[in-house]
């Protein structure tokens, strides 16, 4: 147990470590000059160069340099935006929980709505539901997710007028970040009308969670389905089956816990996917997650905030892959490499 | 015990209605207190001062931020604001503004003034741009475009303090645009206090980053790429003479403040003085500029109400705004001119007969229909329909191919002559798509002979180049900052715009020079009409550029707005705005 | 497969021939089928089948409606964008070029993928572990991220989002390459080769790689998908191919600007898209069960 833990620690730190050099490296990838990259200034003359070489630390060997990177990094300075010239910290703080916000609620979706669904169609394989939800779910999963939620917005918000189409809230609230997450904000805050407030907020939510909640409840649906069936056709079942136990015992004491362990791992590939989805839907709905924030950055070649998010992002979705993995170590020890089934 | 739980239930059912029922109440005054605006950009600072492009100033100065004049909405005539009246020295060389009095500036989180407004917050405001001695010119960037680009600020001689609420300004030189420059967007109205207090604080930039000003909204926050929150001003002084007015009461027994409220009754719509204070309408407390860059984005959050008005709505949108009951588009020609300049220091286009007959090769109706889908006027002059020198009887080229035939054939330019025409990438409002513009001309000069090719770089080297002179005609345009001719005329054709870039055409007539600088030595309209009129005919005989349109200004809005109003003299504004559900 | 026959020499079809037998049982694997070969003809003979040029501009014949709605015209099939080109032209070419960019990208993925999977799969001990913890950390990056920070080095253009979806392809090719290595070689036919002095290459070649092809062509189905889907988002997000190359997000996004006035401009690109990506799952899909019967027969 503890030999496991200390294990997925060191490839922890060992990947932070990996992203920390490739974000570094960045900074001298990008084209164009690295002090104007790293500072959003244009030196006018050699003497004011050579002071801000000293100030960044420019002058200093590379791996000194990095280490007065990695440093900077775990306290806290992550540097200012060029264009903001906000903190950069403050502006991924924001940013951040916006995303993981909406990605938590599609993949509730999809646990809560995907595995039932591909738990029904397995059990019920190739008979006419299952045929139903299968082409459902196979025709949900192949709608490029930008443009299912240009439907969405289409039918829902431009035609029926059921619910916004921009942002979080209504901007006329004024919610305090204080977790980051706006339901919870809402209720912490101190506003006059705060049912009023998480109404709608909750209709801001809809439609993008949605939107990306449906594409992962469909592949969850696939998943599921998939293991169920492949469980369906163990030794074990034809035992139970020839046992005489009935069909609903088989289901809860043999196939349900069994089909789920292969799907935890696959719920680790979910997750990049998921933010890869939430990122690109915060560019339709405007929401002011990490996506629309990082797409901005790169029109603007905002550098420092590129390098920054870029290392916000891949620790964000490494962490919870690793806690998914560890999660699965834990709970299935017969495993005894770490594996993946196929999608 | 099952009884019970019906009877619970049945309550907690009634009280969720009961709150229901409210909470729509609620929700209509709630969403009646703030106004949100699709505007399309990030604005570059809060000083309009420092920036000339019109999201600046729509974020800024009318919001923010009040002028010692005024543009008159309706008639473009200039009107008091913070000065409640003016005296004009007879050689013209010096100006006496009165400054109205119980003027507040924005109590803020970040500033509370202990003073009003008085003749110390003019001087600053004037003499940052002007003097570069000033401990605040330097302070974001030294850069002041619009004075600038109209030499204001060598022409002045100096700003005085008569005493606390009179100011009086000397020029060097006659100019009789010099009251409309003080009424454009750009020359707002600072406090000087609040300067004070942060360069002892050691944060001078923080004048335009967290500003204050007198204006009918102050700054709350502001995050790049989402929004700009702005709270009323509770203290305005617009408001508070309306409030003074209802009571009876006369606050400052002066002339001008009678037409100014004239004025400003216009401007509000009839009898809002009245519904001021009901209590059915609440008070807009908030306003919010939602920026949102996509157009199609903008007109679908005004669709779903999640705007109240948006900025700019795209010319394919506008059919689409006018079917739509609960949607208001409104327009007004813009104070604005797209043409086609010829480099008139490059043979053959120094020859006024090729550019003659090139402006009779082309089909300007056609090119309204195609590209501006006809939301522009036929441009026949420099000058829109806006602008009180406008001329209506003016000359104008007409589509004529067998003329421009003959004349080339004349003038020894042989078929199959070629040339290129520069279609500047960007949309403005005066030409919404250059290189479909320039592709259509391209079409007409091929059936007078003529072989035309289309040059494009991105906006920055297009500019450079152009101010190089390397191209043989261009398509652009110009968006006046005030209704004055002079600001037409002068940075488009005279001879000193041509180092400063504004100059396309890259032409020089030391007699057009000589009639603008006429028509800046007096004060009346009547006589500078005359002057530009005989400018116009020049133009028409030399045709240095070809003009195609004025296009109209938009503003999409919901119906639940009252008092929206197009300002075709700069910016959108919110004060004196109300919203009904 | 039961065979009756009263003959000797009985017909033993080869795998693929199983294959293709049970994948042609299904009605809808075959519809996807029909549907991808559709896409594929129109990539290949996108010249051919097109009546207009894809950029060519059309001044008279601006947003003119598809020929289905009543003022559409017959000349314009999917009628014409905001610059008066012809929709279905660009479609085709759009195909063509999302099509066929994804393929490459995933067939060059596929060839990285396939020998960087090879060698950790056949690593032993500390150098396997690192590598492949590494491996797992890189497939948990985003695309999209992985993109934006191609973009900002190289720039945008289609080329350099060929550069990052390829690259956030290549893990999962390794992934699943180092897995099957792993399997296989415990297996027992492949100690027999190894007894028999063959050397790690010819394991690879001799063996492996013949086994493997049908988890790759699986693989390749899935992948496919995923990079169609990538490419016209990148495209749509303006960080991919630039107007006025008729790529599919691309003529989406343009689309976009005049969704009110001319809907079909949003419509039929997303459908070609859609489409597409379906018929790309259903034959992976169905390649996936036909490959399940016959093994598990």
């Amino acid at each position: 147990m503890i030999q496991i833990l200390v294990r997925y620690c060191t490839l922890f730190v060992l990947t932070l470590l990996v992203l920390a050099i490739m974000s570094f490296s960045l900074a001298y990838l990008f084209p164009g000059d690295t002090l104007e990259n790293l500072t959003g200034l244009v030196p006018q003359n050699e003497m004011q160069r050579a002071a801000l070489e000293q100030q960044f630390k420019l002058d200093q060997p590379y791996i000194f340099q990095f280490f007065y990177y990695a440093g900077n990094l775990l306290i806290g300075d992550w540097g200012y935006s060029f264009t903001s010239g906000l903190p950069l910290r403050e502006e991924v703080g924001i940013a951040m929980p916006a995303t993981i916000e909406l990605a938590t609620y599609a993949m509730l979706m999809a646990l809560f709505v995907g595995i039932p669904l591909g738990y029904y169609a397995g059990i019920r394989s190739y008979s006419t539901s299952d045929h139903l939800i299968n082409t459902a779910s196979i025709t949900t999963y192949s709608f490029p997710v930008f443009w299912f939620a240009l439907l969405l917005i289409l039918i829902f918000s431009l035609q029926l007028d059921a619910a916004p189409l921009s942002g979080r809230i209504s901007l006329l609230y004024n919610i305090e970040p204080i977790s980051g997450f706006i339901l919870i904000d809402i209720l912490l805050s101190d506003i006059e009308n705060k049912t009023l407030a998480f109404k709608d907020a909750l209709s801001h939510l809809a439609l993008p969670t949605f939107s990306i909640g449906a594409i992962a409840t469909a592949s969850m649906i696939r998943i599921t389905r998939r293991s169920v069936i492949d469980v369906k056709h163990r030794p074990y079942i034809a035992a139970a089956i020839s046992r005489g136990l009935s069909s609903w015992q088989i289901f809860f004491r043999h196939i349900l816990r069994n089909a789920l362990l292969p799907i935890l791992p696959l719920m680790a590939i979910q997750i990049t996917t998921l933010i890869t989805n939430a990122m690109i839907v915060e560019t339709l709905f405007s929401w002011p997650g990490i996506g629309n924030w990082l797409i901005q950055a790169i029109y603007q070649r905002d550098y420092p905030a590129l390098r920054i998010g870029m290392m916000a992002v891949s620790t964000v979705v490494i962490t919870l892959t690793i806690l998914v993995d560890l999660f699965n170590r834990m709970i299935d020890p017969s495993r005894e490499k770490y594996e993946r089934a196929t999608v | 015990m099952s009884h019970g739980l019906v009877k619970r239930l049945l309550s907690c059912l009634c009280t969720a209605l009961l709150v229901a029922s409210c909470a729509k109440q609620n929700k209509q005054a709630f969403y009646n207190t703030g106004i949100i605006y699709c505007s399309e950009s990030n604005p570059v600072t809060f000083n309009p001062q420092l920036d000339t492009s019109s999201t600046t100033s729509d974020a800024s100065s009318h919001q923010l931020y009040d002028r010692l004049l005024d543009f008159d909405p309706e008639s473009g005539r200039i009107v008091p604001s913070l000065a409640s009246s003016w005296l004009v020295s007879d050689d013209g060389l010096t100006y006496a503004f009165q400054l109205r009095k119980d003027v507040w500036f924005h109590t803020t989180h970040y500033f509370t003034p202990t003073r009003n407004f008085n003749a110390d917050d003019v001087i600053f405001s004037i003499d940052r741009w002007r003097l570069r001695s000033h401990p605040y010119h330097y302070v974001s960037g030294g850069r002041y475009p619009y004075f600038e680009s109209i030499g204001l600020a060598q022409n002045i001689a100096s700003v005085e303090r008569i005493n606390g609420y009179r100011v009086e300004i000397t020029l060097k030189r006659r100019d009789s645009s010099f009251l409309a420059n003080l009424a454009t967007d750009f020359a707002v109205v600072l406090s000087e206090e609040y300067a004070n207090q942060l360069a002892q604080l050691g944060t001078p930039s923080k004048i335009d980053e967290l500003p204050v000003g007198t204006g009918p909204f102050k700054f709350d926050s502001y995050r790049k790429d989402h929004f700009i929150k702005y709270l009323r001003h509770n203290n305005y002084w617009r408001d508070q003479m309306i409030e003074a007015r209802t009571n009876g009461e006369v606050l400052i027994p002066d002339n001008a403040l009678d037409s100014a409220n004239q004025d400003f009754e216009k401007e509000r719509g009839r009898g809002s003085t009245a519904e001021y204070h009901d209590e059915d309408s609440p008070v807009v407390e908030q306003l919010i500029f939602d920026i949102t860059p996509r157009s199609s984005l903008r007109l679908a959050k005004l669709m779903t109400g999640e705007c109240d008005a948006t900025a700019f709505p795209a010319q394919t949108e506008l059919e689409v705004i006018r079917t739509k009951e609960d949607l208001t588009l409104a327009e007004k020609p813009g104070l604005n001119i797209g043409f086609w300049a010829f480099n008139t220091q490059r043979p053959p286009f120094d020859n006024p007969d090729i550019r003659r007959a090139l402006a009779a090769a082309i089909d300007k109706n056609t090119l309204l229909e195609a590209v501006y889908f006809d939301s522009a006027t036929r441009a026949k002059t420099l000058l829109p329909a806006a602008s009180w020198a406008f001329q209506n009887d003016a000359d104008d080229t007409a589509y004529n191919p067998v003329l421009a035939r003959k004349l080339l054939a004349n003038a020894g330019v042989e078929q199959g002559f070629s040339m290129t025409i520069w279609a500047m990438p960007v949309e403005r409002s005066y030409n919404p798509n250059a290189t479909k513009m320039a592709e259509l001309i391209q079409r007409y000069l091929r059936d007078v002979g003529v072989e035309a090719t289309i040059v494009s770089y991105d906006w920055a080297t297009f500019r450079r180049h152009l101010q190089e002179g390397l191209h043989d005609s261009v398509l652009i345009g110009w968006s006046a900052d005030n209704g004055d001719p002079d600001n037409f005329y002068r940075p488009l054709l005279s001879c000193g715009a041509i180092p400063s870039g504004t100059n396309r055409a890259m032409w020089c007539s030391e007699d057009y020079d000589k009639l603008l600088n006429d028509a800046l030595q007096t004060d009346d309209i009547e006589e500078r009409t005359a002057i530009y009129r005989q400018v116009n005919r020049l133009l028409y005989e030399r045709l240095p550029l070809v003009p195609i349109a004025h296009a109209y200004r938009y503003q999409a809005y919901r119906n639940e707005l009252e008092g929206m109003n197009i300002n075709p003299f700069g910016g959108v504004r919110f004060g004196g705005v109300k919203k009904a559900l | 497969m039961p065979q009756y026959s009263l003959y000797d020499e009985e017909f033993h079809p080869s795998p693929w021939q199983r294959t293709w037998a049970s994948f042609k049982a299904s009605h809808i694997a075959m519809l996807g089928l029909i549907m991808l070969a559709f896409f594929v003809v129109c990539a290949l003979f996108a010249p051919i089948i097109t009546p207009y040029d894809a950029v060519e501009q059309n001044i008279d014949g601006l947003l003119i409606p598809p020929s289905w709605l009543a003022n559409g015209s017959i000349s314009h099939l999917f009628g014409t964008d905001a610059l008066g080109r012809d929709l279905f032209t660009r479609i085709i070419y759009g195909c063509r070029i999302t099509l066929g960019t994804a393929f490459i990208t995933v067939v060059l993925a596929m060839l990285v993928g396939v020998s960087l999977g090879t060698f950790a799969g056949m690593l032993r001990g500390v150098r396997s572990s690192i590598a492949n913890h590494l491996l797992d950390a890189l497939m948990a990056i985003p695309t999209l991220l992985i993109a934006i920070i191609i973009v900002a080095i190289l720039g945008t253009g289609l080329v350099n989002s060929m550069w990052a979806i390829t690259l956030a392809l290549i893990p999962q090719f390794v992934h699943h390459t180092r897995s099957f290595v792993r399997a296989e070689m415990k297996k027992d036919y492949i100690v027999a080769s190894k007894l028999d002095g063959a050397s790690k290459w010819q394991l690879f070649v001799h063996s492996i790689l013949p086994n493997m092809t049908e988890m790759l062509v699986v693989q390749g189905t899935l992948a496919l998908s995923i990079a169609v889907i990538d490419i016209s988002a990148l495209g749509f997000l303006n960080l991919g191919a630039q107007s006025p190359l008729p790529e599919l997000g691309v003529i989406l996004a343009d689309g976009l600007d005049v969704a009110y006035l001319a809907p079909w401009n949003v419509a039929v690109p997303g459908m070609a898209i859609f489409f597409m990506v379906l018929s790309i799952n259903i034959v992976g899909d169905g390649l996936r069960s036909a490959l399940k019967k016959r093994v598990s027969y």
